[in-house]
């Protein structure tokens, strides 16, 4: 290490650097400018271990907030209720199933009949809305008070006339229809005035044909009527004292937070009271506080009156159940259709299982105790694996995690499974097979796509990609993919595919990073080795590349995770846990993630409420999916790094 | 929205042509605010109000947390003041003082092919509430029914829960929209639609209303129609000044028309 001397500076410069050599705050003027580069640096890890106090200060007090819910939720006799309440949901359920198989035995008989008169009031809304312009001057014509000359009102009901005459000559008729009737509902609908409201004449038989085929079909399916209403009526008993007992936890519980609002309202009033400069305002504060005194309420008591009644719901319950079962005997095998008739033996197998979820109910209603203390792990497995997030309830709020999670996972997966072949491929033509020319083109124009706002994709996904997805499910030859046609247009796919198109920047940049950082000695002895370009590529290039290829993807993954705005407006905001049995198909249902519910709720929730926690919980668990995310980005870059030769 | 920006813009252009004005800072329900309040704000300043109205419009809860804050002269909200947001501002010395403005229908839609033209309340109810699955049940041509929302945090969201739902939860498969625009495109590009939306948009294209137990949402007979609630401005103490010139305004045959006109109901 015996380095040159240096040579000796002319004078000047030493007089220049002596010169300057004045000290700032007692440290050298280099320090200075040292310490202020490194305080730039660290001001992004100061602001993100900010941002992290300010999530935990804001969320960490939601577990307590909510487990004092749960606990009011017990106490005031609402869990006692729902455990009868959760399981008599099936009954709707198995209700709508029957009577779907109803209305499509009846069908059988009345369908001709009731496309007929729907066709009918279809068309003459056409012809109506064909004419809308018109018939709205004679209508406000006609209110104007005091009302135009005769003449006046001539002229417009004319006008009115004719066009409603070209509307109904411009109609197609169904075939439903014979030509002699083709031509009498035009003539009707040429007639249509809004002077007058009744129905045209044709319009009420084809009502009445429907009404007399509907009571025809009635009759011949009357063993399945019946049971679907009877089936249909038997909880009304339980129903009514179920209500019952909700009514009075539900006034317990209002009770309960009445004393709780008043009593804070008292405080706060007195603290007003306490800063009140003005002698006047601070008697009628004081006066205020006093009036907000409440009686506490006794929980104990109160729910001792819903548990006394236990036996009672029993009964009732029982009476249900028998009720249930015997409509469901007395249901016909056969109903007017192959899909009817699956239905009803879908309900047949489906009920023995629910008689049985109510029974079991019954039992629990002996165990439960209003007393039992609601233990933090539970409330951290409510929030955790909760599968309800309802708020802004009449009954009880709740903020299960597991719906958005889901919606947010499968949304992001949908995302990475269509942006990683693209990026990926776009990256190894760009880096390895474009010429100077493409390059430049290719790369600005891909990175431009990270400068659209992200809510102009989202009003692209509405208005464009949305529609453009359900008319390509309706396609006849497409009808073998699974979930077509589809009915929701804002959809996760939609969601996945626009956030597809941003991860791309994010991740072909990236991706063609790590194939640019492939040491030239690899490519160089593939060469001499005598490897084709395309050999070169997939054999050394892109395995020697892989770790930043993974990590680009990972990357691309936070980005989607993270997007907020795009998901808000196209995801269709639907907070359910998507139902995993329609197969592949389920990326054609709406769902709702863990950023737009932010999004969407943040803005008008009382600030602390645990509704406010819960979101500010939801944030803390989104940093640190984006965290691990990151994370793992950075570990498998470093797991596979190659060595640099 | 829209027309709240652009009311803004337009009183901020006043405001540099003319400077000695004062300013109505005006915030609360977005049923409100989309339309109405910016409609009279406009008609107030044509008929010569000297005044450059601040309206936001982000929800009921918002008219009172900025009244109390003092950071708005007047609050709009769909929904009665609650007891704790009433006490809230009173302990800032604010005097919640209550002015029902007008008359507010929400009005069920359906996609404008379907045959469905009325429902039972309670057929309304199951729907909402997720029982009723399919337009077969309820006559219709069958289909999976689509139920759109507006979001957790609107005044109608809630309303419309304890007016037509008896307090019951929405059913899970309800989405949740932000505003009456969106329902509407939502309802009109999907022949299974259903949803609710103020009856000021009751006209747009593509959607049908539905008539509930026979009963249409009609401005002559608004309070016999189920889902019929009042709106409120809100003033701390008796309006005075230019606050009390708008609201005077508001009450007046030409602010009658404003209102009518922007589809809401004036109750005597």
């Amino acid at each position: 290490m015996d380095s040159p001397e240096p040579p000796p500076r002319p004078p000047l410069r030493t007089l220049l650097v002596r010169n300057r050599k004045r000290t700032v705050l007692g440290m050298d003027p280099q320090q200075v400018i040292k310490y202020f580069f490194g305080l730039n640096a660290s001001t992004a890890v100061i602001v993100l271990v900010l941002i992290m106090l300010f999530l935990l200060r804001e969320g960490i007090d939601f577990l307590p907030t909510y487990r004092n819910e749960l606990v009011t939720y017990r106490r005031a006799g609402l869990e006692f209720c729902d455990i009868i309440d959760k399981p008599l949901k099936e009954h709707q359920s198995l209700s709508s199933s029957l009577r779907q198989s109803v209305s499509g035995s009846l069908d059988t008989l009345g369908k001709t009949a009731r496309d007929r008169r729907d066709a009918a009031f279809l068309l003459k809304n056409q012809a109506e809305e064909k004419a809308t312009q018109q018939r709205e001057t004679l209508e406000q014509a006609l209110e104007q008070a005091p009302p135009p000359a005769a003449d006046k009102l001539d002229i417009l009901r004319r006008e009115q006339q004719k066009a409603a005459a070209v509307a109904a000559a411009s109609l197609v008729y169904p075939d439903l229809f014979t030509a002699a009737e083709k031509q009498q509902l035009q003539t009707e609908f040429a007639a249509l005035t809004p002077e007058v409201t009744d129905l045209p004449p044709f319009l009420q038989t084809l009502a009445a044909d429907f009404t007399a085929k509907d009571h025809e079909a009635r009759t011949k399916f009357e063993a399945l009527v019946t049971a679907q209403e009877e089936f249909e009526e038997a909880p009304e008993g339980l129903q009514e004292v179920l209500d019952e007992l909700k009514e009075h936890a539900q006034e317990t519980k209002e009770k309960a937070d009445e004393f709780h609002v008043l009593e804070t309202n008292r405080q706060r009033l007195l603290e007003a009271a306490a800063k009140a400069k003005n002698a006047d305002e601070k008697a009628s504060l004081t006066e205020e506080a006093e009036a907000s005194v409440a009686e506490p309420v006794n929980l104990d008591e109160r729910t001792k009156e819903l548990t006394a009644r236990a036996g009672e719901l029993r009964e009732q319950l029982e009476n249900y159940v028998k009720a249930a079962e015997k409509a469901s005997a007395s249901l016909p095998q056969e109903a007017g259709t192959s899909a009817a008739t699956t239905m009803l033996a879908d309900v047949r197998a489906k009920l023995p299982v629910h008689v049985q979820e109510m029974r079991d109910a019954a039992l629990q209603l002996d165990q439960w105790r209003s007393d039992k203390p609601v233990s933090m792990i539970s409330v951290i497995a409510a929030f955790f694996f909760g599968s309800q997030w309802i708020t802004n309830s009449s009954w009880q709020d709740f903020f299960g995690f597991v719906p958005l999670l889901t919606g947010s996972l499968v949304i992001a997966l949908i995302a990475i499974l269509i942006a990683t072949p693209i990026s990926v491929i776009a990256a190894i033509y760009t880096n390895q097979f474009a010429s100077e020319r493409e390059k430049e083109i290719i790369k600005p124009i891909i990175e431009f796509i990270q400068a659209i706002p992200s809510v102009v994709l989202g009003f692209i996904g509405i208005s464009l990609v949305g529609n453009l997805i359900k008319d390509f499910s309706e396609v006849s030859w497409l009808q073998w993919v699974p979930g077509f046609p589809i009915q929701e247009r804002l959809n996760m796919f939609n969601a996945g595919c626009l956030l597809a198109f941003m991860a791309v920047p994010t991740m072909f940049s990236l991706s063609e990073d790590a194939l640019n950082n492939v040491p030239r000695a690899y490519i160089d002895a593939s060469d001499a080795l005598g490897a084709t370009k395309l050999q070169t590529v997939f054999r050394v290039i892109v395995p020697a590349g892989i770790s930043g290829i993974l990590s680009a993807i990972l990357l691309g993954l936070g980005r989607v995770i993270g997007e907020t705005m795009v998901v808000l407006l196209v995801a269709g905001n639907r907070i359910a846990i998507p139902d995993f049995s329609a197969g592949p198909g389920v990326i054609f249902q709406p769902a709702h993630t863990l950023t737009g519910i932010i999004a969407q709720e943040l803005g008008e929730v009382s600030r602390g409420s645990s509704h406010w926690q819960a979101l500010f919980m939801v944030g803390i668990v989104l940093f640190a999916i984006s965290l691990l995310v990151n994370w793992c980005a950075r570990a498998v870059a470093r797991r596979f790094e190659p060595h640099k030769a | 929205m829209k027309t709240a920006i652009t009311v803004i813009l337009l009183s901020l252009a006043s405001a540099l042509t003319s400077q000695a004005q004062t300013t109505l800072r005006i915030r609360g329900s977005d049923t409100l605010g989309a339309k109405l309040v910016p409609s009279l704000a406009e008609g107030f300043k044509k008929q010569g109000g000297k005044v450059s109205f601040d309206i936001a419009a982000e929800g009921s809860s918002t008219a009172f947390t900025n009244l109390a804050a003092g950071t708005a002269e007047i609050g709009m909200s769909s929904r009665k003041i609650k007891a704790d947001e009433r006490t809230l501002c009173r302990s800032k010395g604010i005097a919640i003082n209550e002015i029902e403005i007008a008359w507010d229908m929400i009005t069920v839609v359906v996609n404008k092919n379907n045959p469905v033209a009325d429902l039972k309340k309670k057929q309304i109810m199951q729907i909402f509430a997720g029982d009723i699955k399919d337009w077969s049940e309820v006559g219709g041509t069958p289909g999976p029914i689509s139920v759109y929302t507006r979001n957790t945090s609107s005044g109608t969201y809630k309303d419309f829960m304890t007016m037509a739902m008896k307090g019951r939860e929405y059913g899970s498969n309800s989405q949740k929209m932000a505003g009456n625009e969106q329902i509407v495109s939502e309802v009109a590009s999907n022949a299974n639609g259903i949803g609710y939306i103020g009856y000021a948009y009751s006209g747009s294209k593509g959607i049908k209303v539905v008539s509930i137990d026979g009963a249409s949402p009609n401005p002559a007979a608004v309070k016999s129609y189920v889902l019929a609630r009042p709106t409120f401005l809100y003033t701390n103490g008796e309006p005075t000044g230019t606050t009390k010139e708008f609201i005077d305004f508001c009450r007046s045959p030409a602010g009658a028309a404003i209102i009518t006109k922007a589809g809401f109901v004036l109750v005597n």
